[in-house]
C-alpha cells in the first residue's frame, strides 16, 4: 500500500471512527480518571482510592451491582429463548407472516418512556389487568404490579422491549439456514428437537450472541424503566449513578459507579455470550 | 421419517416458498390476534384514552370508560407546560443531527465500502462503540467533559453528543449503500469525460439515494427519542420531548398529561419509522445493483 492509499484511508476515517473513538476514548478516560481523584470541579486534584473505598463500603452499591446484573441477566436471556421459536416459526413465509413478524418488532420503536407509561396504564392498582383478574376470579383485590418487590412488572417492560431486537437478529440467521441442510437432517431422522440442537442452533450462535450482548448491555444500564415501574427498595447502577451526582455532586463515587458499570456490562455480556455458545454447541467450545 | 410432502415430487410446489395457511398456523394466528391486542391496541388505547379524559370529572374506579372526553388536556398541556419549548428543540436538534451525523458518516462509510486495508473488520467494530456504553454512564461524563472543557451551550453539547451517538446507524446504512454502487459505471462516466461531480450524479448518487434518506430518518427518530444525553446535559433548563414525559411520570405522576406527551413522542416517530422501513427495503442488496 502506498503512503498516499494510506493516508486517504486515515483523512476518510477522522470524521467518523475518529471523531467516535475521540469522543468515547474521552468520557471513558474522563470516567476513569475521576473515580481516582481527578478531574475534580471543585477541590485539588490528586490520585486517590478513597472514592472506591467509599463505594465498595456501602451496601447499596453492591445491592444495585448485584440488581443490575440479575435484570440484565433474565431480560437476556428471557428476550432470546421466547424469540427463537418465533424466529423459526416465521422462517418460511405464510400468508400473514409480514403482519405477525410487524406486530411483534413493533415495541422496538416505541422509546423507552412511552413503553414504561403505556405498561403502568395496563397494569395499575384498578387497570384493566387487575379488573380482569378479579372478574375471571384469579384474585379477590388488586394485585400491585407496578414497582413489586422482585422486579417482574420491569422484567416483562424489558422483555416486551428486546424481543423485537432478538427477533429481528434471530430471523435473519434462521432464514439464512438452506431448506437443503434442514431437509438433509430430517431425511436423516433427525426430529423437531434435534433439528434444533445440531443444525439450527450452532448455525445460529453468532447472531444469538450479539442479540445476547446488546440486550444484557441495555439492560444493565436502565435507567428509565427502573425509576418508573423498577422497585422502589433497590437502585439500578445507573440509578444509584445519578443519584451520587445529584446529591451534593459525589461526583467521584458517581465516576466509580460508572466505571463498575462500564465492566459489569463487559464482563457480563462477554460472560454470557461465551456460556451460551458453549450450551448451543452442544458442550462443546 | 419422511412424509408425502417432503418427496422429490412434491419439492417444485415447495420451490415457491410459500405454505399454506395449515391448521396450526391459525390457531398460532389467532393466539397472535389475541396477543396483538393485548400487545399493542390495548396499551396505546388507553394512553389514547387517558388523554381524553376530562379535568372536570376525571376517570376513577370503577367506571369502565371515563364519563366524559374532551381535548381539553391537548389545549391545557400546550398551554400551561414547556411542552412548545421541548417540541421547538427536540425538532431543531434531531434535523441537525441527522444531517451532521450523514456528512460526518460519508467518507468513513466511503472508505469502508470501497478500500480494503489491515484492520478494516477491527475498524468496524469500533465504529459500534457508542452503541455499547450504557447511555447514562456516557451522559454524565460527557457532561463533566464539557463542564472541564468550559463549553455551556446546551444546545451544541446534546447536538454533539447525539451526532457521535448515532454515527454507527449512519455509518452501517451508508457503508451498504456504497457497497452497492456499480464501477463499471463510474469508469463508464469517467470515460466519458464527466466531472468528479457529474459522476457523483449519474453514477453514486441514484443507488445512495435511499440509504441517505434512511440514515437521515433513522437518526432524526433516534435523536427525538434519546433521554439520557438530554436529560443529564440540558438539566435543568434544556428540555425534549423525553424529559417533558420523565417529569409526568416521576415524583409528579400526571397520568393524562403523560399520556399526552406520550403520544406527542410516539406517533411522528411510528410514521417516519413505517417509511424507514419501505426505504431499508429497497435498498437491500439483494434487489438492487451489485457492487461492480
Amino acid at each position: 500500500m502506498t503512503l498516499r492509499r494510506s493516508l486517504t484511508i486515515v483523512a476518510l476515517l477522522i470524521p467518523g471512527l475518529g471523531l467516535i473513538l475521540a469522543m468515547i476514548g474521552s468520557v471513558f478516560y474522563v470516567a476513569v480518571m475521576q473515580s481516582f481523584g481527578f478531574f475534580n470541579l471543585t477541590g485539588e486534584d490528586a490520585f486517590s482510592l478513597e472514592h472506591w473505598h467509599d463505594v465498595f463500603d456501602s451496601r447499596a452499591y453492591w445491592r444495585a451491582l448485584r440488581y443490575s446484573a440479575y435484570v440484565a441477566v433474565i431480560s437476556a436471556v428471557g428476550s432470546v429463548i421466547l424469540a427463537y421459536p418465533l424466529a423459526i416459526w416465521l422462517r418460511r413465509p405464510f400468508r400473514g407472516a409480514g403482519l405477525v413478524s410487524g406486530m411483534l418488532k413493533a415495541p422496538y420503536f416505541v422509546p423507552g418512556l412511552v413503553a414504561a407509561f403505556l405498561f403502568l396504564n395496563v397494569v395499575a392498582y384498578h387497570g384493566v389487568l387487575n379488573q380482569f383478574l378479579m372478574w375471571i376470579g384469579v384474585t379477590d383485590a388488586p394485585i400491585r404490579f407496578q414497582n413489586d418487590r422482585n422486579a417482574i412488572g420491569l422484567l416483562f417492560l424489558q422483555i416486551w422491549k428486546n424481543l423485537p431486537l432478538a427477533l429481528i437478529l434471530l430471523t435473519g440467521a434462521v432464514q439464512s439456514i438452506s431448506d437443503d441442510v434442514l431437509d438433509a437432517a430430517r431425511d436423516l431422522g433427525a426430529g423437531r428437537f434435534d433439528r434444533f440442537r445440531k443444525v439450527i442452533a450452532p448455525l445460529t450462535v453468532s447472531a444469538m450472541q450479539a442479540a445476547l450482548v446488546i440486550i444484557f448491555i441495555g439492560a444493565a444500564g436502565d435507567f428509565a424503566f427502573q425509576v418508573t415501574v423498577g422497585p422502589t427498595n433497590v437502585q439500578s447502577m445507573a440509578q444509584y449513578m445519578v443519584f451520587l451526582k445529584d446529591s451534593f455532586g459525589r461526583w467521584n463515587q458517581a465516576a466509580v459507579v460508572g466505571v463498575s458499570l462500564m465492566a459489569l456490562a463487559l464482563v457480563g455480556s462477554l460472560t454470557l455470550a461465551a456460556v451460551s455458545r458453549f450450551v448451543l454447541k452442544g458442550g462443546r467450545w | 421419517m419422511v412424509t408425502v410432502s417432503e418427496t422429490p415430487i412434491a419439492r417444485p410446489v415447495r420451490a415457491a416458498r410459500q405454505s399454506p395457511l395449515r391448521p396450526l398456523n391459525l390457531l398460532l394466528m389467532a393466539i397472535l390476534g389475541v396477543i396483538f391486542f393485548l400487545w399493542l391496541v390495548l396499551p396505546f388505547g388507553l394512553a389514547v384514552i387517558w388523554s381524553l379524559v376530562d379535568p372536570a370529572t376525571g376517570w376513577e374506579y370503577p367506571d369502565v370508560l371515563p364519563p366524559n372526553l374532551t381535548i381539553a388536556r391537548w389545549s391545557e398541556v400546550w398551554t400551561t407546560t414547556a411542552l412548545p419549548q421541548a417540541l421547538r428543540n427536540s425538532y431543531l436538534l434531531a434535523p441537525c443531527a441527522a444531517v451532521i451525523a450523514l456528512i460526518l458518516a460519508m467518507p468513513t462509510a466511503y472508505c469502508f465500502a470501497r478500500y480494503d486495508f489491515p484492520g478494516k473488520g477491527i475498524a468496524q467494530v469500533l465504529t459500534l462503540l457508542p452503541l455499547v456504553v450504557p447511555g447514562f454512564v456516557l451522559a454524565i461524563f460527557f457532561s463533566s467533559l464539557i463542564f472541564n472543557l468550559g463549553i455551556y451551550s446546551r444546545f451544541l453539547s446534546i447536538l454533539l453528543a447525539h451526532c457521535v451517538l448515532f454515527l454507527p446507524y449512519a455509518i452501517r446504512i451508508m457503508t451498504v449503500s456504497f457497497e452497492m454502487v456499480n464501477q463499471d459505471l463510474i469508469d463508464a462516466a469517467r470515460d466519458l469525460g464527466a466531472s468528479p461531480f457529474e459522476r457523483f450524479r449519474v453514477a453514486f448518487f441514484p443507488v445512495l439515494a435511499p440509504g441517505i434518506l434512511a440514515s437521515l430518518i433513522i437518526v432524526f427518530t433516534q435523536s427525538i427519542e434519546e433521554f439520557a444525553i438530554a436529560f443529564i446535559v440540558g438539566a435543568p433548563n434544556f428540555v425534549t420531548i423525553p424529559s417533558i414525559l420523565y417529569s409526568y411520570l416521576g415524583y409528579n405522576f400526571v397520568r393524562p398529561n403523560a399520556a399526552v406527551v406520550s403520544l406527542v413522542l410516539v406517533v411522528p416517530n411510528v410514521l417516519l419509522l413505517l417509511v424507514l422501513e419501505r426505504l431499508l427495503k429497497s435498498a437491500n442488496p439483494d434487489q438492487a445493483g451489485v457492487k461492480g
